[in-house]
């Protein structure tokens, strides 16, 4: 079931097929929860809709191979849980789209026909099963201090806590991790102990341990939930949080169960990158 | 002798009934106007860099119509395209608080009153083709739009 979802759908003026990903779009929203993204206005003032794809599941609806609301879901490096395109689908179920503008009857039909797929989707199902696989390409602000660099990905679904953790939500989900501030102060880290997948973790609860020559840092959850993935590869390879942390450095992936009330004591980029300046100024004195 | 044509760049608008109302304005006047061939361009494709898109508008005459005063299709078309040769903004056809309406926006919503908005702004775009000079319908260097329109 398709519910409390962003939709995205190309809206297309100008083709049949972009028609008919707006009428998809239209009916996803009529009996449920979700919420249209006006492709247009996304591209023009994406303000407006930040908060909406921040924090609901997006479903990308394009109408042909051009994949115009694909590609403006990669350019706002939106997380897509589920990419319909309409000429994929006729084709899938032998219709052949009428042409015009207006939806004529094959149209129809092949709306109904994918509404109907939609709605036989489990619950939150399969839409994110691929877990590992919440990209994070973030782009960064940046400040030098002595021959320190730290950087601070900033974005409206990354999230921080005072205690120097991150939180990538997506819709129900949030990768998260340690921050420059952490692996700079920790220098070169040698052991990483994961949380237990499975594990339920309280927001400020413990989610696994780094250690590095000079101290053990406990990586406080910014959220609340349930492990889902753990970054495996940091047991080999603890070193790539000095690499990455935002990126190759992930620590856990997390169910969110309480992510409204969370924020509540989380910040944004904004008030994160004054703290850590202040911090780093503070310990250099 | 080239074909007439013109291009009309409609607002895609999700979030008042201004953005219908210009959507159902422009395919109205494309499937009923019979002396200049409209050809619709698509403003999210337009938007995502469509080169077909911005060259017609490079070449023939298009006219932007936007549901509200944040004219997106307006200001695009003059950010890609350079200057446009007519524009219509449909609050200003409708009333503000009309085109700003955002609990009509859907087709299923709509009332009589409300096609009779389709309908006059329909007449305006009519309007600015028909106030276009008859050089400029026809493309003077560019081939053929291939923009799907057609």
């Amino acid at each position: 079931m398709i519910d409390n979802c962003a939709i995205l759908p190309c809206n297309g003026l100008d083709k049949c097929a972009g028609a008919v990903s707006r009428e998809v779009a239209v009916k996803l929203c009529e009996n449920n929860a979700n919420e249209i993204i006006c492709p247009v206005f996304y591209r023009v003032a994406e303000a407006k809709y930040n908060k909406i794809v921040g924090e609901h599941p997006l479903i990308v609806i394009d109408g042909c191979q051009t994949r115009c609301a694909s590609k403006l879901a990669a350019e706002k490096n939106l997380r897509v849980f589920k990419k319909i395109t309409i000429t994929e689908e006729a084709k899938n179920h032998n219709i052949v789209l009428s042409g015009g503008l207006t939806p004529g009857e094959s149209d129809k039909v092949l709306v109904d026909l994918i509404l109907k797929g939609l709605v036989n989707e489990p619950e939150n199902s399969g839409l994110i099963s691929d877990v590992q696989d919440i990209s994070c390409n973030f782009d960064y602000n940046t400040f030098q201090n002595g021959k320190f660099i730290f950087r601070i990905p900033r974005g409206a679904q990354i999230y921080f806590n005072e205690n120097d953790c991150w939180a990538y939500v997506i819709g129900n989900r949030a990768r998260i991790g340690v921050t420059d501030f952490v692996q700079q102060n920790l220098s070169d880290i040698l052991y990483f102990t994961p949380p237990e997948i499975g594990a339920e973790i309280d927001q400020f609860g413990e989610a696994g341990e780094i250690e590095s020559s000079k101290s053990v840092f406990e990586i406080v959850s910014p959220v609340t939930g349930k492990v889902t993935a753990v970054n495996s590869m940091l047991e080999q390879k603890p070193e790539l949080i000095n690499e990455n942390p935002y990126e190759t450095g992930w620590v856990a992936e997390i169910e969110l169960t309480d992510f409204e009330n969370d924020k509540e004591l989380l910040i944004g980029f904004d008030k994160y990158f004054e703290l850590v300046k202040r911090k780093v100024e503070e310990l250099n004195g | 002798m080239n074909e007439l044509k013109v291009g009309v760049l409609s607002c895609s608008g999700e979030e008042c009934l201004g953005g219908t109302i210009s959507r159902l304005a422009t395919r109205k006047v494309l499937e009923e106007l019979k002396f200049v061939k409209t050809v619709t361009l698509c403003l999210p494709l337009y938007l995502a860099g469509g080169e077909e898109e911005r060259n017609f508008a490079k070449v023939f005459p298009t006219i932007s119509v936007d549901g509200c005063d944040k004219l997106c299709a307006k200001r695009s078309t003059e950010k890609y395209s350079g200057k446009i040769s007519g524009s219509i903004d449909v609050s200003k056809i409708i009333g503000t608080e009309n085109a700003l309406n955002s609990r009509i926006i859907r087709n299923k919503d709509l009332k009589p009153e409300h096609y009779e908005m389709v309908d006059k702004v329909a007449g305006e775009i009519v309007k600015e083709i028909s106030h276009l000079s008859p050089d400029s319908y026809s493309g003077k260097s560019f081939g053929g739009c291939g923009c799907g329109g057609e």
